[in-house]
């Protein structure tokens, strides 16, 4: 617990002290801001039809949501481990009586404490709507728990990436290129007449399951789903950083 | 303290240290010398549970490194070669997230902290963000890490690389304060820094002790025959076959460059000065300067580690070499 909690407060720390957290933050309410005006404006036409409720659409509707957070993910994680390696702080790290995976869940941990920072300004925007027009605020909650959900999902797939690297820049890359797929796969859903294959690809459709949350509907296998791949990656990054030991 | 059974470690086909098997007992300061890439920092990696080793085991007070991991890290201290710190943090916030580390918390780590701090005469700069410090103040802030949580085993790495005289003064007076309450095992490639630190020194080449001794014992083994080194007025044909004819004198070399100056070298114990000089008066030898060469360690270590010779040597013998803890072959 030591290591975890050690760990967790400097990393965290770290995020507020870096230029690179403030940039994301500031870039980060700029698209949401712009994303919740062009919502509300395209709701307020008469012509919408009013089927949707706002922060429906917010959460997972837009493309720019995912945008985002395929972006934000490597960035908060690529310097986790990697820094460490590249400067040598490792060394005395892995010397004090913490295990690589205490290490490996303070680091996530941090990193995920500080993605919910980022998305603290949005309550603003359901606030907006509560204050102007009714909101539903359990799809509200909902959608929130799928924002944390696939933001645990990428930011572990992000701890392990930094695992792999001692450059930050490639252990961006390689989020990425681990997140792309994942977040691809499930759009190929509609391609197969399979039914199985469809179920496959199906369970594993982000987009869907976005769309699902927003509007309320919680479904336990999406969140089992999330939190298995998320301790999974978390254990590879752990496994990877032990590896270290054998080259 | 610390007690190493025939560590081996491999890089890939590699052989960075070959069956080293040494023990330091408590108290003392040990040092481990030796040239860049002889494996000094490998063999203390795999002491702190840094690298696990190849083969062979370590006991860091009596508990394996690499079995019982996590109680053995917490009576040692380690200061690596390259002394990396998180620069963006303040030296007391960075002594706090170490002592958290080893569950140290609240009171206790706040007085730990400012011990340390005072100790290694960083309480001037407590406030300061690591990254703005001087490398002395950094191998400092180190060392205050490495010794936050009292560790009965302290291992430093290369301690005084990279820093000026001054410093390397201020950081030895520290290491020898330090040495009062923990075992010390250090190494270097710098050689007075032995002499003034440790009590027993092993000499590491190409992955194996070559020498093991207090510096005293070593210089004493090591020197092999007394050297009289002699300089006369005008180089002189038969001045080397008249000097040889002493009795006592085992051989006599003539200086390559400078013929001018002889090394004498006799058998061990015996002063044969007053009959060189009897000799060179007898032969109308004029000279210069006569004065027994002392060998210090260096001359020690560089037989030991950069001559041909001695690597010949230490290939055709490694059974006389490699036990340890035993007197070195003289």
């Amino acid at each position: 617990m030591n290591g975890i909690w050690a760990n967790l407060v400097r990393e965290l720390r770290a995020y507020f002290f870096s230029p690179l957290a403030y940039i994301v933050l500031t870039l980060l309410m700029l698209i949401n801001g712009f994303v919740f005006t062009l919502i509300v404006s395209f709701l307020n036409d008469p012509r919408a039809g009013g089927a949707a409720a706002p922060m429906q659409l917010f959460f997972g509707q837009t493309l720019f949501f995912w945008l985002v957070l395929l972006f934000v993910a490597p960035v908060l994680t690529m310097r986790l481990l990697s820094e460490e390696r590249r400067s040598g702080t490792i060394e005395v790290l892995m010397t004090a009586p913490v295990t690589e995976g205490q290490i490996v869940v303070g680091k996530f941990l941090a990193a995920l404490l500080f993605y919910i920072v980022l998305w603290l300004p949005t309550l603003a925007y359901a606030g907006l709507i509560a204050y102007y027009s009714e909101l539903d605020w359990g799809p509200v909650a909902s959608g929130y728990l799928g924002v944390l959900g696939i933001g645990a999902l990428f930011l572990s797939v992000g701890t392990f990436a930094s695992t792999l690297s001692r450059s930050q820049l490639v252990a961006a890359i390689a989020t990425f290129t681990l997140l792309i797929p994942l977040f691809v796969f499930g759009l190929l859903e509609s391609l197969f007449n399979n039914e199985a294959l469809k179920q496959a690809f199906g369970y594993l459709n982000l987009w869907q399951h976005m769309d699902e949350l927003a509007k309320g509907i919680v479904d336990t296998r999406r969140l089992v789903y999330y939190l298995s791949a998320t301790v999974f990656f978390l254990f590879l990054a752990a496994r990877s950083l032990e590896t270290r030991k054998w080259r | 303290m610390i007690e190493a059974q025939s560590l081996t470690r491999r890089y890939g086909d590699f052989l960075a240290v070959d069956r080293i098997s040494f023990s330091v007992n408590e108290g003392e300061i040990v040092g481990i010398l030796g040239p860049n890439g002889a494996g000094k920092t490998t063999t203390i990696r795999m002491i702190t549970g840094f690298l696990p080793p190849t083969s062979g085991r370590v006991t860091v007070a009596g508990r394996d490194i690499v079995e019982n991991s996590m109680v053995a890290r917490r009576e040692l201290g380690y200061l690596p070669e390259n002394v990396a710190l998180y620069t963006e943090m303040r030296v007391q916030e960075y002594l706090i997230y170490r002592a958290r580390l080893f569950g140290i918390k609240g009171a206790e780590a706040r007085q730990r902290m400012s011990e340390a701090l005072e100790r290694c005469l960083l309480t001037d700069v407590r406030e300061q963000i690591i990254g703005t410090l001087s490398k002395g103040y950094r191998q400092r802030v180190g060392l205050a890490a490495a010794i936050l949580h009292r560790p009965k085993v302290l291992v430093l790495d290369e301690p005084t690389i990279g820093l000026d005289p001054k410093q390397i003064v201020a950081i030895r007076d520290l290491i020898r304060g330090l040495a009062k309450e923990s075992t010390l095992l250090l190494s270097t490639h710098i050689l007075p820094e032995v002499e003034l630190l440790c009590d027993r020194v092993m000499i590491i080449d190409r992955g194996q002790i070559v020498a093991e001794g207090t510096p005293d014992a070593l210089q004493e083994s090591w020197v092999g025959n007394p050297v009289v080194r002699i300089e006369l007025e005008t180089p002189s044909a038969d001045a080397a076959a008249r000097f040889a004819g002493i009795a006592g004198v085992v051989d006599v070399r003539p200086d390559a460059e400078r013929p001018a100056r002889l090394e004498i070298e006799c058998e061990s114990g015996r002063d044969v000065r007053a009959e060189i000089f009897r000799a060179a008066v007898e032969g109308s030898l004029t000279l210069l300067e006569l004065k027994e060469a002392k060998a210090s360690l260096e001359d020690v270590f560089v037989r030991l580690t950069t001559t041909e010779e001695a690597r010949l040597g230490a290939a055709a013998e490694p059974a006389a070499i490699e036990p340890q803890g035993e007197e070195v072959p003289s």
